[in-house]
């Protein structure tokens, strides 16, 4: 090279890059052209990592749609204001500080591409890059990470439901733990607890597996769930059908109660409320409930249980004691 | 990569503009890529408690470093670049409200572009449709997205590197380009 390559003339090439491999990205021999490139010279990496981060910033704009933008909406920009919400200022750089970032010149394979977080209370519906759709509930991290082979979301902690674009060559896993969950065009959710991982398959089938038995692959087909004790083998599938509808209603914000205990569903209301349901009488706890209720409104669940059952219900600002009369 | 979008680049024009005082423009841009080249390369950030500081000290190394490497080195300008103070944290009520204004920035950045690559980066990042998706909705061809999606982030990341008030002129002459072309159109 006789003449040294301006700044300026880098920038743009690496803005046009990002726009490249924005579109067609999992094509290796893109990627490969990318990495010739970057090896080129420092200041390409520096100026590529720039235009990324700056290209990734712009995720944060996907919260002012909150995922129920109706297409036609978008173009109004004053709708933005309205939406804007559901964003949680410190999550990101809580988050972030976790974050490890990639090296230079693989197009930073191990940075997700995608972070999805959630607070207390917080559902979205968040389409991913791929075409796929992930809603994903009350206190819960996501990670994403789009590769040529391989769609890959990491589960954090909480809970996501996955509707999978289909992709033969690109298979769809789910990591919790040592736990994998891989499918090709299915829909189904992933639970983290303390106690496991819980998976329900809506549609279709997945394949599920521990890292380091890999022999030991379960296939469970749709209206089946399974649970996942740490350390424990796959328990065989039960049966489930209505059940999942009932345990996927915080799709659609709601709580199903079908002859659950009153103390299951004090605890499924905590998950989602920072005003939190005490139950002072343990008796209390064990009778059953029949309802439908938003996981926002803790208050008429509580007031249900005190039409229903004989207990009083001592309504707060910060929270809801249920106790016998 | 979070990380960056949040802690370095709001600081970017700061940088810049504390570079200013020593630098040339041309060599100005190499060490702002330098610069990035070196954050690139952290394998972990979570030891940095302020990007702010982080960012304005790997600045002045490298500058540091260029002007060992340079065979005339004014003295003066090894000495004025180490007094030069580094702007650490900043005054912590802003840093509270930095998410809020992250969001607001990165809302007015893309409401700043021209029409058409607007539209691109609404349904692209809000809508968060792919590209071939976004071409389809739009009724143009997927390499017109593409350029646009360049042609965009060239002039988001343009606005990154000036100071806010530029940022925000070059804003209103964009609309104000706009309103003009599309007066008749108007309400």
């Amino acid at each position: 090279m006789n003449k040294r390559e301006t700044a300026q003339t880098i920038n743009d090439r690496a803005a046009a890059w990002v726009a490249r491999m924005d579109r067609e990205g999992s094509d290796p021999a893109v990627r490969a052209e990318l990495k010739a490139w970057l090896a080129g010279d420092d200041r390409r990496s520096g100026a590529y990592f720039r235009a990324k981060a700056a290209w990734h910033m712009l995720d944060r704009a996907s919260v002012l749609g909150a995922g129920q933008t109706q297409p036609d909406e978008t173009a109004n920009s004053p709708g933005f204001s309205r939406r804007r919400l559901l964003w949680g200022g410190g999550v990101a750089a809580a988050a972030a500080a976790a974050l490890v970032l990639g090296v230079v010149g693989m197009d930073f394979p191990t940075t997700p591409d995608q972070q999805i977080q959630t607070a207390i209370g917080e559902i979205r519906r968040v389409p991913l890059s791929d075409g796929s759709l992930a809603a994903v509930n009350t206190q819960t991290a996501l990670n994403i990470t789009m590769e040529p082979e391989i769609r890959h979301v990491s589960l954090e902690t909480g809970e996501a439901w996955f509707q999978v674009a289909k992709d033969r060559t690109r298979p769809f896993v789910v990591e919790v733990g040592d736990v994998r969950v891989r499918a090709v065009g299915t829909a189904f959710a992933v639970r983290r607890s303390a106690d496991g991982v819980n998976v329900q398959v809506t549609d279709g089938i997945v394949e599920l597996w521990r890292v380091g038995d890999e022999a030991n692959i379960q296939r469970i087909s749709a209206g089946a769930h399974v649970f996942i004790a740490p350390e424990k083998q796959i328990v065989p599938v039960t049966a489930a059908g209505e059940t999942i509808d009932k345990t996927l209603a915080w799709r659609t914000g709601q709580i199903v109660l079908d002859g659950d205990t009153i103390a299951e569903a004090v605890a499924e209301f905590n998950r989602y409320n920072v005003r939190q349901i005490e139950i002072a009488d343990a008796a209390l706890g064990t009778q059953k409930m029949i309802g439908r209720f938003r996981t926002n409104e803790p208050d008429a669940f509580a007031r249900a249980v005190t039409t229903l059952t004989d207990a009083r219900a001592e309504i707060g600002a910060d929270r809801i004691i249920l106790s016998r009369n | 990569m979070a990380w960056v979008g949040s802690e370095i680049l709001p600081h970017e024009a700061d940088v810049r503009s504390w570079l200013r005082r020593t630098l040339n423009p041309e060599d100005l841009e190499d060490v702002i890529q330098e610069t990035y080249c070196q954050i690139a390369s952290l394998k972990d950030v979570s030891h940095i408690r302020s990007g702010r500081a982080y960012f304005f000290t790997a600045a002045r190394n490298i500058v540091l470093m260029r002007l060992r490497r340079a065979r005339i080195v004014r003295i003066e300008s090894v000495t004025e670049i180490e007094s030069l103070n580094i702007v650490g944290d900043e005054p912590s009520p802003e840093r509270i409200a930095a998410g809020r204004r992250e969001l607001e920035r990165v809302r007015r950045l893309i409401e700043g572009l021209p029409d058409r690559c607007r539209k691109i980066f609404e349904l692209r990042k809000i809508e968060g449709l792919p590209q071939r998706e976004v071409a389809q909705r739009l009724g143009v061809t997927e390499h017109i997205v593409e350029n646009d999606v360049a042609k965009g982030l060239k002039l988001i990341l343009q606005a990154i590197a000036d100071d806010e008030q530029a940022a925000e002129q070059r804003r209103i002459r964009t609309k104000q380009n706009e309103q003009a072309r599309n007066s008749t159109n108007d309400q």
